[in-house]
């Protein structure tokens, strides 16, 4: 069952450049995806209404439907409005906006954990609303959601595993090609999965020593 | 510590704040730091801040005793705005907020570099240095250079006692550390009047002398200080006045010899002999 050592280099070129590919989803839909959990996190609890409105409708969605449900949506269902993207781009677009809208829940969940009193006195020295935010809040908050953050990251990595449903030659999608052309699936397919585990134990281990450390201020 | 930096209040910047829309009025200031007229708040159908009238005097330390929730932190967050009064005016110096009427940020932030707020839970900034809980305000409201701010922020962290803890961050510091840190931090936009909502609540009674002692420092400097107290010691010997509020209203207010001692109202007299006997 398990791959002989002749496969596995025959294989590994080609597993490798869909890792290759699952990592660059993975880190640009982690790109932009974290940015506008910012964003929707701070539309969600903006005081405006179509601010806030709009925000919960994209986070709603976002952790609501299965991610994928999101990429197919995006590949398959987006053409019929006229707007065709190549799986590359699909995938992107449904992992950032996966992405996006369960960090905003976790960086207002943050948010709302800093003690009333910072918001006082940041106020009461009369910080501006933004300036309160990026000196006092954000900075406390970020600490705090970064272990989770971290630990989504991982999640992310692994669902871009999905993207071999909208042809994307991902690390998944070749080992599946070569066990269509030799029939030894499992073999490959096991194969593929220690090369997810390198990446994502060693992940894993290093969020456990950030969680470790966060919370604490550095002391000189 | 330096006689030379003791006196920590600039003059009112008073030619400044003449263009801010319709909600800020100038005003004379009438021999008054503080005017508050009519002030009112109210907590669902809880009235907790019943029509206040109130001015203090420039140099005034204003002593505000009184049972649980007769309002003393809701009228001191209300001076500010951190707690939005429902009706009344606001004077402070020259300026003049009508609670009835909406206020900007930016006005609100014009009003509170005025006002220097001390909380009982400190509420120093964990995730910056002693030095930076400081400087920071100096840099954003007040549009000082980092080097000018932190000038200052040294200036006044040795005027507390703490210059050598500029580099840490406040979680290694004790409480009475800490507060005489957001002692400084409130200073350091030399605000007009200090606020201060029961300062030493938190702290060890030993601790707490220490915080003592600079207020004492602070008022004798001639600020302008609003005291939330418990310590009828504070009251009876470092403040000018006592004002004692009961159920969100001010039950009497006068001297602090006359209040301590000699209390005109049957409600005064219940509460402080209720404070002695404990
Ligand atoms: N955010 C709030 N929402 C509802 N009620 C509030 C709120 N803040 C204060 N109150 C109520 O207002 C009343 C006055 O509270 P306040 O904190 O001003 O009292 P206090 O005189 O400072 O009391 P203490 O000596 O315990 O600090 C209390 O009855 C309190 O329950
Ligand atoms: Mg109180």
């Amino acid at each position: 069952m398990l791959p002989a050592y002749e496969e596995l280099v025959a294989w590994l070129p080609e597993l490798l450049a869909g890792l290759t590919i699952s990592l660059q989803v993975a880190a640009l839909s982690l790109l932009f995806g974290m940015p506008l959990g910012l964003l929707l996190a701070l539309g969600v609890i903006a005081r405006s209404r179509i601010l806030k409105t709009v925000s919960l409708v994209l986070v709603e969605i976002g952790r609501g439907a299965p991610a994928l449900v999101l990429l197919q949506f995006i590949y398959f269902g987006l053409p019929a409005t006229g707007l065709t993207l190549g799986s590359f781009t699909a995938a992107v677009v449904a992992l950032a906006w996966n992405t996006g809208a369960y960090t905003s829940e976790i960086i207002r969940a943050s948010l709302q954990s800093i003690p009333r009193g910072q918001r006082d006195a940041a106020e009461a020295i009369g910080l501006t609303g933004v300036d309160e935010l990026r000196y006092v809040l954000l900075p406390q908050a970020l600490r705090v959601a970064l272990p989770p953050l971290l630990g989504f990251s991982i999640l992310i990595f692994q669902g871009t595993s999905l993207c071999f449903t909208i042809a994307l030659p991902e690390l998944v999608s070749r080992a599946y090609e070569i066990g269509s052309g030799t029939f030894r699936y499992f073999p490959v397919l096991l194969a593929a999965g220690c090369l997810y585990a390198a990446v994502s134990v060693p992940a894993a281990i290093l969020v456990g020593h950030v969680e470790k450390r966060a919370g604490r201020y550095a002391e000189r | 510590m330096d006689g030379a930096v003791l006196y920590l209040a600039d003059p009112p910047q008073s030619s400044q704040d003449r263009s801010n829309g319709g909600i800020m009025m100038e005003q004379g200031s009438n021999g008054t730091v503080i005017r508050l007229r009519a002030l009112s708040k109210h907590f669902g159908a809880h009235t907790v801040l019943d029509a206040i009238d109130l001015d203090v005097r420039p140099g005034e330390v204003l002593a505000i005793i009184g049972p649980s929730g007769s309002g003393k932190s809701t009228l001191l967050r209300c001076i500010n705005y951190l707690e939005r009064p429902d009706g009344g005016t606001i004077t402070i110096g020259p300026t003049t907020i009508d609670a009835s009427m909406p206020v900007e940020r930016a006005e609100l932030s014009k009003l509170r570099r005025r006002v220097g707020m001390v909380f009982q839970s400190f509420n120093l900034f964990p995730h910056m240095t002693v030095l930076r809980n400081v400087s920071i305000a100096q840099e954003r409201v007040l549009g000082r250079s980092r080097a000018e701010a932190e000038e200052r922020a040294m200036q006044l962290l040795s005027r507390v006692g703490l210059a050598d803890k500029a580099g840490q961050h406040p979680g290694r510091c004790s409480g009475g550390q800490q507060q005489r840190i957001a002692i400084a931090r409130a200073l350091a936009l030399d605000p007009e009047v200090m606020l201060f909502d029961e300062p030493t609540s938190a702290l060890d009674p030993e601790l707490g002398l220490e915080v003592l002692a600079v207020m004492r420092e602070l008022a004798d400097s001639g600020m302008t200080m609003i005291v939330v107290t418990h310590e009828m010691g504070f009251a009876e010997n470092v403040s000018d006045t006592v004002m004692m509020m009961a159920d969100g209203d001010i039950v009497e207010k006068g001297s602090s010899n006359q209040v301590m001692r000699q209390p005109q109202q049957e409600r005064t007299k219940r509460f402080l002999r209720a404070v002695h006997d404990r």
